[in-house]
């Protein structure tokens, strides 16, 4: 066997302890839902102080989610669900070996997730410009509520940690679309793509129950 | 194989228009008031509709090992446990407020 034949360069991303390439896939897969299960959890603490706090002062969240704008917040909810759109989009692309359509799908996700950090940026600096911020440095006066601070440290605390997610998961894309660029993903391996994709939509779901936690309290 | 399942481009669009009605449903039922606490009932269901859709068509739940599912599941429970027993303490206080 003078040349490789090219059964065995398909295989090249095959590491020797698995059987084959979809045994692979298969545990790289269920790796990653070991880590989300993780990272529901970690959420989960932050879900059960929001409970906890709303179940105490229920009027203070009436109040001072009037104070979050609605209308960028279902429009980042838009964002998020067309990234998750592309970042599937994507998926498909590797898996039917279009590699222009992973190229396009995970630059656009990329743009996406910009678009979400920008709103995200001016929904803080807003907020810190008339003295919203979390906990002691609250010094706002405009809601007639001896703990309104305790609302918007929940909120820092929840969509910042979720703003980290977004920020990881542009790391991650653009680390994808590097690999991307150099051919390395088709239908025989797109297994990063894949996982990543998990991820994203974690992050995408996380962010479907915060909308109406934090923006929709009427 | 069931990690490999290729969704047609019109089936994912179909996905995601679905998701961005319901979206669009959750705002929407902000505007007639539903009274308490049953609005927070409607949006929570809205938003666990929304993320089982994502997870089961997104995530390819829909057609992958029932081992994964059983993972996402498990989580889920062990978060219910979390708010079960915190909320067994924090509702039933005699001085319910604290000091922060």
């Amino acid at each position: 066997m003078e040349q490789p034949s090219t059964l065995e360069k398909k295989q090249d991303h095959l590491q020797h302890h698995f059987v084959d390439s979809d045994q692979q896939f298969e545990s790289a897969k269920m790796g990653m839902w070991i880590f989300l299960v993780t990272e529901i959890l970690f959420f989960g603490g932050l879900f059960a102080a929001y409970i906890v706090f709303r179940s105490w002062y229920p009027e203070l969240f009436l109040l001072a989610s009037d104070h979050l704008d609605t209308f960028w917040g279902a429009v980042n909810t838009v964002v998020l669900i067309s990234s998750s759109l592309t970042v599937a989009m994507a998926i498909r692309s590797a898996q039917l070996n279009q590699q222009k359509g992973i190229i396009i799908n995970l630059a656009i996700t990329i743009a996406l997730a910009f678009v979400f950090m920008v709103i995200k940026y001016f929904e803080y600096t807003e907020k810190f410009a008339v003295g919203i911020f979390p906990g002691g440095y609250y010094t706002y006066e405009g809601i007639a509520h001896d703990q309104a601070n305790i609302f918007f440290s929940i909120y820092y605390m929840m969509t910042g940690l979720h703003g980290i997610h977004v920020v990881v998961g542009i790391g991650l894309m653009v680390w994808l679309l590097l690999r991307a660029r150099k051919g390395h993903f088709s239908s025989e391996y797109y297994t990063p793509v894949e996982i990543t994709g998990l991820y994203w939509h974690l992050v995408d779901i996380i962010w479907i129950f915060l909308f109406p936690l934090l923006y929709l309290i009427d | 194989m069931s990690g490999h399942h290729v969704s047609s481009a019109k089936f994912l669009w179909g996905v995601a228009i679905a998701l961005l009605f319901l979206t669009y449903v959750t705002v929407a039922v902000t505007w007639i008031h539903i009274p308490e606490p049953w609005n927070v009932v409607v949006a929570i269901a809205i938003a666990v509709v929304k993320s089982a859709i994502v997870a089961a068509f997104f995530m390819h739940l829909w057609w992958d090992t029932k081992f994964n599912l059983l993972l996402l599941i498990t989580s889920i429970v062990f978060f219910l446990i979390l708010i079960g027993i915190t909320l067994l303490d924090t509702l039933y206080r005699i001085d319910p407020v604290p000091s922060f």
